[in-house]
């Protein structure tokens, strides 16, 4: 819709005050790097990346100019006459990137831009997007449905929830301080527990676990049902005396009493742990 | 033994006798016809020499040529239009366009030849209809002449132009239509940039077998053409069944044997015929 | 292709003589096995030989009821064999090949006498028995070597009653003549007749046609190229008429009846000059049913017979004895009722069949 090829069925798009809901797709100027990049694979790199200012029939040293400046900031100088089918994941990522700011856009749509690639090689990317973003200062707007990477990669974050937006705000205010129940489970990890009549989100790594029972200011207590290795932490689900089931996360280092399924334990967390939601 | 598979693949002992009939029933023929045309009558390359000295041979060939040509040209030209809208409209008006191309598919060339003289003969629907509104005094000469041969010859080539665009413009990826709209290029742009150089090999595929298909017409010519339209293939059958000029006809035979071959030759030096032929593009 | 047919004979012959006791065994088997030819195939062919039919090859259609009725019939009463039928057109090149590829299947081909001539020097035709088949059961100069005229058919024309009712046409020269008669007309594709006609048209007795004057008669074609089209079946001939496509039409004689009742009486055929064809009976070389063949054709020239092909395919009777009983109705269009038969020019099935093949390609380049 902010790319303009599906109409938009109520309200409206506005960028810098001025509506776009009824300008076509290749009036809008947004760059958008595609799922899938959507490279054109007939042409060569460079002719992919300058094809945004051959079409607007710009003159062929400027558009030279231009590619040489985007293959550069992609580090795809080597790459310029190869058709995009030679290409790995990563670099044709890197094409499209470079495709879409050769014309310079105000607004950068990425619509998963790593959902083709491999773990490893992600994080890879994503420093390497990251690193551009902060060179060109261009907008980016990132869809993806991985909320690690939604957290690593964002200044300000919008969470939409049945086409409508659930909260805004930098990933630090997200995660710390999410405002309903939707936030709180769908960036992160969280229970729901009850504080003062309230009811509040609980992170699972803010959570003091001790085995056995009566320990002076626990809030909880239960039993182990299932304990999961992650390497730097592991995750304990406890099945909580008041019948529900709390997840805990334990730093591995750190505590390394022994713990096994069915052990008994007391839950302990501060006050600012817990955060109170102010919708359900 | 083990020196021979050290040599050759053990698959091949499998599929050996499917491949020693296939060599048997599809080379023999083809073997035979080179070798009467270059025995019958007399051993040499007389057969061949007549090309040399027949202005008929070659106004023949050249009818044949040119008519295969324009067949072409338009049968390529709407059935890239008519794939088009078939790519492009609802799956049910698809399925509808699919059904109605695969009927004309059926039909018997005879039936549909003789539809169109029904249609635009010179007493035919078409040139009646035209006579009764007042717009014709004469009825015009649709039938019975190159025209009508072109007609009829475009009218049965464009379900087979059609399929081969079908499935290369239904495996496009549309969004690289999309980016290209989104990079601020126009409709026409992005037809001309992109989905046209896109759809390439199987425009190439359906032009091969259009051009392919037009050059052993037989049926239509003879009848639409009214007698004066003359291709290579009724003159083979001619020459083979009542002039009994064998040698002449293996000859015009193994020519356009050559021709074809030449044709796919000149064509798999641009791109790899793989991709033409459905294959993959990387 | 010749070695084939050699072999398969002499194998044959083997087959007798071993069947007979005057070969062995052995010598037998190892001449099948120096053909590669298994002793139960030659066997079978030999028993094919003694077969209790004979095959006649015909263009289907009506053709193979007629046949039946005509001929069949009486061929069976007589001699207790029976009939049956290829019905896949019996064109030269397909005797040819038949006979190259050894595996003669026909016994009798409804072909033309200009095969006979064509096909009988080459070998590809067994010579008529003339001790079975009567020379005299049919026009002078149609009994030759290797095939014998059964029965006529010709080349005439048909015109548009409506466009030419008060001045008609009447011979090939008006055929020819655009101006007097403006309008398409039709003419046959593979030259024959066609040739005949424009000769004829220009002047060129129907009797003095032969050898055929080719530069002339293609000039006087190309007169009338761009008013012409030309057909290749007698289907084809009949539909350009009855769909209005041509104003004067040349015609298979034998299909004016339908043309003039398919067009309820606008169209009207003209007998004058029309050519008459010998249509004619050949053997392939090595037939399956032998010397039966002979008997066949000559049942086919019995005054019976002929007269039943004429009622029952329009094809004239070419046994003189035929002519004064052709009926009456029949007359118009039987090429040599009484009517009919001193306006008619005949052809010439040994000049067609020495050069028919380069007349037929000089035409189409003529036409094309």
């Amino acid at each position: 819709m902010i790319a303009g090829f599906l109409d938009i069925s109520e309200g409206d798009i506005e960028l810098d005050g001025q509506t776009i809901a009824n300008v076509p797709a290749e009036k809008r100027n947004f760059g958008m790097v595609f799922q899938g990049y959507a490279l054109f694979p007939h042409m060569s790199v460079r002719d992919n990346i300058g094809y945004a200012l051959s079409v607007r029939k710009r003159p062929a040293a400027e558009i030279k100019a231009r590619v040489d400046e985007m293959l550069e900031l992609v580090r795809l100088q080597k790459f310029a006459d190869r058709k995009p089918g030679q290409l790995s994941g990563g670099q044709q990522q890197r094409v499209a990137l470079a495709r879409a700011l050769c014309f310079a856009p105000p607004v950068l749509l990425l619509d998963e831009p790593l959902g083709a690639l491999d773990k490893k090689l992600r994080v890879e990317v994503q420093e390497q997007l990251k690193d551009i973003h902060h060179r060109i200062g261009t907008t980016f707007i990132y869809v993806t449905h991985d909320q690690e990477e939604a957290l690593s990669m964002s200044d300000r974050i919008v969470i939409m929830h049945d086409g409508a937006i659930e909260q805004v705000g930098t990933p630090n205010e997200l995660y710390e301080r999410p405002v309903n129940q939707f936030t709180a489970s769908f960036l992160g990890k969280s229970n729901f527990v009850q504080q003062n009549g309230k009811i509040c989100a609980l992170r699972p790594e803010k959570i003091d676990l001790r085995v056995g029972s009566g320990h002076k200011d626990a809030r909880l207590s239960g039993t182990v049902r299932s304990i999961t290795y992650f390497g730097s932490m592991q995750r304990v689900i406890v099945d909580a005396a008041n019948g529900t089931e709390i997840e805990v996360d334990i730093d591995v280092w750190r505590n390394r009493e022994t713990l096994t399924q069915g052990d008994v334990v007391d839950l302990l967390w501060t006050d600012e742990a817990a955060v109170e939601l102010k919708t359900a | 033994m083990p020196l021979l598979t050290r040599h050759i693949h053990p698959g091949w002992l499998i599929i050996a006798p499917l491949l020693v009939l296939v060599v048997t029933l599809y080379l023999g023929p083809i073997l035979n016809i080179l070798w009467l045309s270059v025995t019958d009558p007399e051993p040499g390359l007389g057969n061949y020499a007549q090309l040399g000295e027949s202005d008929a041979l070659i106004r023949i060939i050249w009818t044949t040529v040119r008519i295969c040509i324009i067949t072409t040209v338009f049968s390529v030209v709407l059935g890239y239009s008519i794939a088009y809208a078939m790519v492009h409209c609802h799956q049910r008006q698809k399925n509808y366009m699919l059904t109605l191309l695969l009927v004309a598919f059926w039909i018997s060339i005879l039936v549909r030849t003789f539809s169109w003289l029904m249609l635009l003969g010179r007493r035919g629907l078409v040139n009646v209809a035209l006579e009764d509104i007042g717009l014709i005094v004469e009825p015009i000469a649709f039938m019975r002449n190159e025209l009508g041969v072109l007609i009829g010859m475009v009218h049965y080539m464009i379900p087979y132009a059609v399929l081969p665009l079908l499935v290369s413009m239904q495996s496009l990826d549309t969004r690289v239509m999309d980016a290209s709209r989104n990079l601020g290029a126009s409709g026409v742009q992005t037809f001309w940039r992109i989905y046209l150089p896109m759809t390439t090999p199987g425009l190439v595929a359906s032009t091969l077998l259009v051009f392919i298909l037009s050059l052993g017409f037989y049926v239509t010519p003879a009848i639409l053409g009214g007698g004066k339209v003359l291709m290579v293939a009724e003159y083979i059958s001619v020459q083979l069944l009542v002039t009994l000029q064998w040698g002449t006809a293996a000859m015009l035979a193994a020519l356009m044997l050559f021709g074809v071959l030449a044709m796919l030759w000149m064509m798999s030096r641009f791109m790899k015929l793989s991709t033409v032929f459905g294959g993959s593009t990387r | 292709m010749l070695g084939r047919q050699f072999m398969k004979e002499t194998l044959q012959d083997s087959a007798h003589a071993y069947k007979e006791g005057r070969m062995d065994r052995r010598t037998f088997l190892a001449l099948c096995g120096a053909s590669g030819v298994a002793m139960s195939a030659v066997m079978a062919g030999d028993a094919q030989a003694a077969a209790d039919h004979v095959v006649m090859w015909n263009w289907g259609g009506q053709s193979e009821e007629c046949h039946g009725s005509a001929i069949g019939d009486p061929f069976t009463e007589a001699t207790g064999m029976g009939l049956r039928f290829d019905t896949s057109g019996p064109l030269e090149g397909k005797i040819k090949e038949m006979v190259d590829s050894g595996n003669v299947t026909a016994d009798v081909a409804d072909a033309d006498l200009f095969n006979a001539v064509s096909l009988g020097v080459t070998g590809h035709l067994e010579p008529i028995d003339y001790s079975v088949v009567s020379k005299d059961k049919t026009l002078p100069g149609f009994a030759l070597e290797h095939g014998v005229s059964v029965i006529l058919y010709g080349y005439a024309f048909v015109y548009d009653t409506e466009a030419f009712g008060d001045n008609p046409p009447q011979n090939w020269a008006d055929f020819f003549d655009t101006e007097k008669f403006p309008g398409m007309r039709s003419l046959y594709k593979w030259a024959n007749g066609s040739l005949e006609a424009a000769l004829m048209a220009d002047g060129v007795p129907g009797d003095a046609l032969y050898p055929l004057d080719m530069d002339r008669a293609l000039a006087k074609i190309k007169s009338i190229k761009d008013d012409s089209l030309y057909w290749g079946s007698g289907s084809e001939a009949h539909s350009m008429v009855v769909n209005g496509e041509v104003s004067l039409g040349m015609v298979w004689q034998n299909r004016g009846r339908n043309i003039e009742n398919d067009t309820d009486g606008r169209f009207k055929l003209v007998n004058n000059q029309a050519m008459a064809m010998p249509g004619a009976y050949i053997v392939p070389k090595g037939n399956p049913a032998g010397a039966a063949a002979m008997q066949f054709i000559a049942t086919a020239q019995e005054v019976s017979a002929q007269l039943s092909l004429l009622d029952c395919l329009g094809m004239t009777p070419s046994n003189p004895e035929a002519f004064d009983q052709i009926p009456e109705d029949q007359q118009p269009y039987a090429i040599t009722s009484a009517m009919n038969i001193d306006k008619i020019v005949y052809n010439d099935p040994v000049w067609w069949g020495e050069n028919g093949g380069a007349a037929v390609n000089a035409f189409l380049d003529a036409i094309s």
